[in-house]
């Protein structure tokens, strides 16, 4: 198809280059803030809901989102808002579920929990399918930087002589590299207060192409009378036509896609675990939801609606070469004049940097604590209990981050051949996302899930997720909600429905069949031939993976669904059966403090003591240095007792400063009182962590 | 505009989800997650009661908009 090209003007580039150096140098001053790995990573769990909450706006509001919903609203009107208003459902199970449990059991990633829920296999798992989530989540953020971004480029330039022809792959290389090196110095605090400006740069860009085109069809009551009655409708019809559907996009994103973004998403849930506390993450995640969330479905799907209120004023305004994806971009350029136009631009490569950077960080981290740290172990050249060589911890996450910015382009040609960006979203949400949702979902939940359901629900699921994948009018169709069949993508949508269907299966009959499966693998354990036994179906269950991804992925035809089907089965119950032979699961441990049945005991277990949660007052005190090197924060008896506190009570200390958002703070323990009402005495270690300014007053509150 | 393009995907989207939701609104009482002796826990638990509301009712005023204004 024809591309459209050079559409932006010098003033745009300059723009645009003069934000991006601006951006880097930004986030690259924030590395001054990297202490650590907990530094780096997690920002040093310290600030407050608007600060996370704003900058889960830029990681949510990703240039994908302004790429592929401005294509839908396009098409299709006001429901292309559907995907940013669907996200309640799932709240109560994070806020009071997920966010405790993953704070108070001081995991680092998502794949560490599985170690302590279930068993280290079950954490290599979860980690390949982690990584694969976040690479291909990085992927597709490049896609679009290059689709938006190429528009504006002239087909070739001259540089010393050489020729060189622009292509989307050279615009993303070039983009990764950018976007790499901010966050490999940076860190997690660079992505939040990048993340702080580029938010505020995202509802700016987007409010303004969606008031220049009301303004442009001559106000809201031409424009809301120029849209036809469906483009206002803000769900989609219920099951056709085949890419955009409500009950295609309820199971894929109301379901899976959410869950994902709340619950697999190691980016986001770095952000929570940024924030000061608990309450504070759940304050973060409401707003979030409640409010900015709506607002981002205007700022992303508003080029697109006012560009279909345009057209049907002048059908000819637009150039037939466009396509779905360049809606926004060349609405932009036909509403703003130069340099707004740069500025537009510039709002779409913060979105990119702010989702992709927050994606790299959340795989160096899995690196390092999931990949590294056990392969270190592994090796015996370190041990579980010694702590963590900081100094090369922070280097191996460097060069993960860049490792993984070039894994993440090389991820984009599996997303190019999709229509639309919003397609092939879809895709990879409804493919990856069923079988960690339903790891992650039934850990947390159920406590008599055990490491053979999981690690059914993993192998087992897949490949029937994969038999669904080449047989779709056999398996899919049958509950596909009469959504029409597309042959070269069959079922985007529906697919969701029935990973999920299949997974949730082969994780409950393993788990409701635990005390037959201890018998039948006592009696192996109990006969000669019993590892015999046991390599044969370790060989059959490989096999039968093997086939499964031949069959659907090479598309080789070497046996009928019936057959495979069968033998899928049976292997899903090898699997199930290996697992409960050679892992070692003590249920009673294993769940106390790591399922929403226990939460209190996670929390004791974070405070190392028994709980004070008598409500007490926040107080205002100024601090001097002690000279020893306690980890504990000394105040004097009134103040311990306006805080409602004891000796031993967890207590977060910060500026007064509330703009600042927690960035001067940090989390101690309280001291022996001592007599100096309005003092607090702290050691050196606070002042350089929590980066206390002499003279300037601090604020201290009761955390547990 | 039929059924099909206007309340079906309404009444799909909230008892479909709200499935879910309530399911999770048990769970977290009666695995005592939330705390309902806690100011702060019982404030959580009327804003999760409000948001399942407060977005049928943006849905539902934005369909109606769409069909008669």
């Amino acid at each position: 198809m024809e591309q459209l090209t050079n559409i932006g003007s010098q003033i745009d580039w300059i723009v645009l280059v003069i934000y991006m150096i601006t951006m880097l140098l930004f986030g690259t001053y924030f590395a001054k803030y990297n202490n650590d790995t907990n530094d780096f990573f997690f920002g040093g769990r310290r600030f407050t809901w608007w600060i996370i909450a704003m900058s889960i706006v830029a990681t949510g509001i990703s240039s994908h989102s302004f790429v592929k919903y401005s294509a839908m609203g396009f098409k299709y009107g006001f429901s292309s808002s559907m995907s940013y208003i669907n996200d309640w459902f799932f709240v109560p199970f994070f806020m009071f579920g997920w966010l405790p449990i993953i704070v108070y059991s001081k995991i680092r990633s998502i794949p560490e929990y599985f170690e302590r829920r279930f068993s280290p296999s079950a954490r290599f798992l979860v980690t390949i399918l982690q990584l694969l989530y976040l690479v291909g989540y990085v992927g597709i953020g490049f896609l679009t930087m290059g689709k938006a971004i190429l528009p504006l480029m002239p087909e070739s330039f001259t540089i010393l002589g050489f020729e060189i022809h622009v292509t989307l792959m050279g615009l993303i290389w070039v983009t990764a590299v950018i976007t790499g090196v901010y966050i490999t110095f940076g860190g997690q605090t660079a992505v939040i207060f990048t993340d702080l400006v580029q938010g505020v740069m995202l509802l700016l860009a987007g409010f303004l192409v969606f008031g220049l085109g009301v303004a442009y069809v001559g106000g809201w009551g031409s424009f809301w009378d120029l849209l036809p009655m469906s483009w206002k409708m803000p769900l989609a019809n219920f099951n056709s036509p085949a890419e955009f559907n409500s009950v295609g996009v309820f199971w894929e994103d109301a379901i899976a896609g959410s869950v994902g973004f709340l619950f697999m998403n190691m980016g986001l849930i770095m952000r929570f675990m940024a924030a000061k506390n608990v309450h504070e993450g759940r304050k973060a995640a409401a707003i979030n939801i409640l409010f900015m969330l709506p607002v981002s479905a205007i700022v992303v799907g508003g080029g697109g609606w006012v560009a279909k209120a345009m057209l049907v004023q002048n059908p000819s305004l637009l150039p037939a070469t466009v396509q779905a994806d360049q809606i926004f971009v060349v609405i932009s350029r036909i509403l703003a004049g130069p340099g707004v136009f740069g500025f537009i631009i510039a709002a779409i490569a913060a979105a990119l940097m702010s989702t992709v950077a927050t994606l790299l960080n959340a795989t160096a981290a899995i690196w390092v604590n999931d990949v590294d740290r056990p392969i270190r172990i592994w090796l015996k050249k370190t041990k579980k209990e010694e702590p963590v060589d900081e100094k090369r911890a922070m280097l191996i996450a460097r060069i993960a981050t860049v490792a993984f910015t070039i894994l993440g382009v090389l991820a984009v040609y599996a997303f190019a051949s999709y229509p639309t960006i919003y397609q092939a979203h879809a895709f990879f949400h409804a493919t990856l996302t069923p079988p960690l949702m339903i790891a992650i979902f039934f850990g947390i939940f159920w406590k008599k899930f055990t490491p053979a359901g999981l690690i059914t629900t993993v192998i087992g699921g897949i490949s029937l997720m994969l038999l669904g994948h080449k047989f779709p009018l056999e398996l899919i169709a049958p509950i596909a909600h009469g959504t029409p069949y597309e042959a070269a993508h069959p079922f985007t949508y529906m697919s969701a429905l029935y990973n999920l269907i299949v997974c949730s299966a082969v994780a409950v009959i393993p788990t409701l069949m635990q005390n037959q499966l201890k018998k039948l693998v006592k009696g192996i354990k109990n006969l000669s031939s019993g590892q015999s036994i046991m390599i044969f179906m370790i060989v059959f269950s490989t096999v039968v993976v093997m086939i499964d991804i031949l069959v659907s992925i090479f598309d080789f035809n070497i046996l009928p669904l019936n057959i495979l089907m069968t033998v899928t089965l049976i292997m899903a119950a090898f699997v199930s059966i290996i697992t409960s032979f050679y892992v070692k699961y003590d249920a009673e441990s294993q769940t106390t403090g790591l399922t929403i049945w226990s939460i209190h005991k996670a929390k004791e277990w974070f405070k190392g003591r028994k709980l004070n949660e008598r409500e007490g007052e926040k107080i205002i005190v100024n601090w001097k240095e002690a000279d020893d090197d306690k980890d504990e924060l000394s105040f004097s008896k009134n103040d311990i007792k306006k805080m409602s506190a004891e000796v031993g009570d967890l207590v977060y200390i910060s500026d007064t400063r509330k703009w600042m958002g927690g960035l001067k703070s940090c989390h101690s323990v309280i001291g022996e009182p001592h007599e100096e009402e309005g003092i607090v005495y702290m050691r050196k270690k606070h002042i350089t962590n929590g980066l206390f300014v002499k003279f300037k007053p601090l604020e201290a509150e009761k955390e547990m | 505009m039929n059924f099909f393009n206007t309340w079906l995907p309404f009444i799909y989207l909230y008892v479909g989800g709200g499935i879910f939701f309530l399911a999770g609104m048990i769970l977290i009482r009666k695995a005592k997650s939330i705390d309902m002796r806690l100011k702060q826990d019982q404030f959580w638990w009327k804003a999760l009661i409000f948001g399942f509301f407060y977005f049928a009712l943006i849905h539902a005023f934005l369909i109606f908009a769409a069909l008669y204004l």
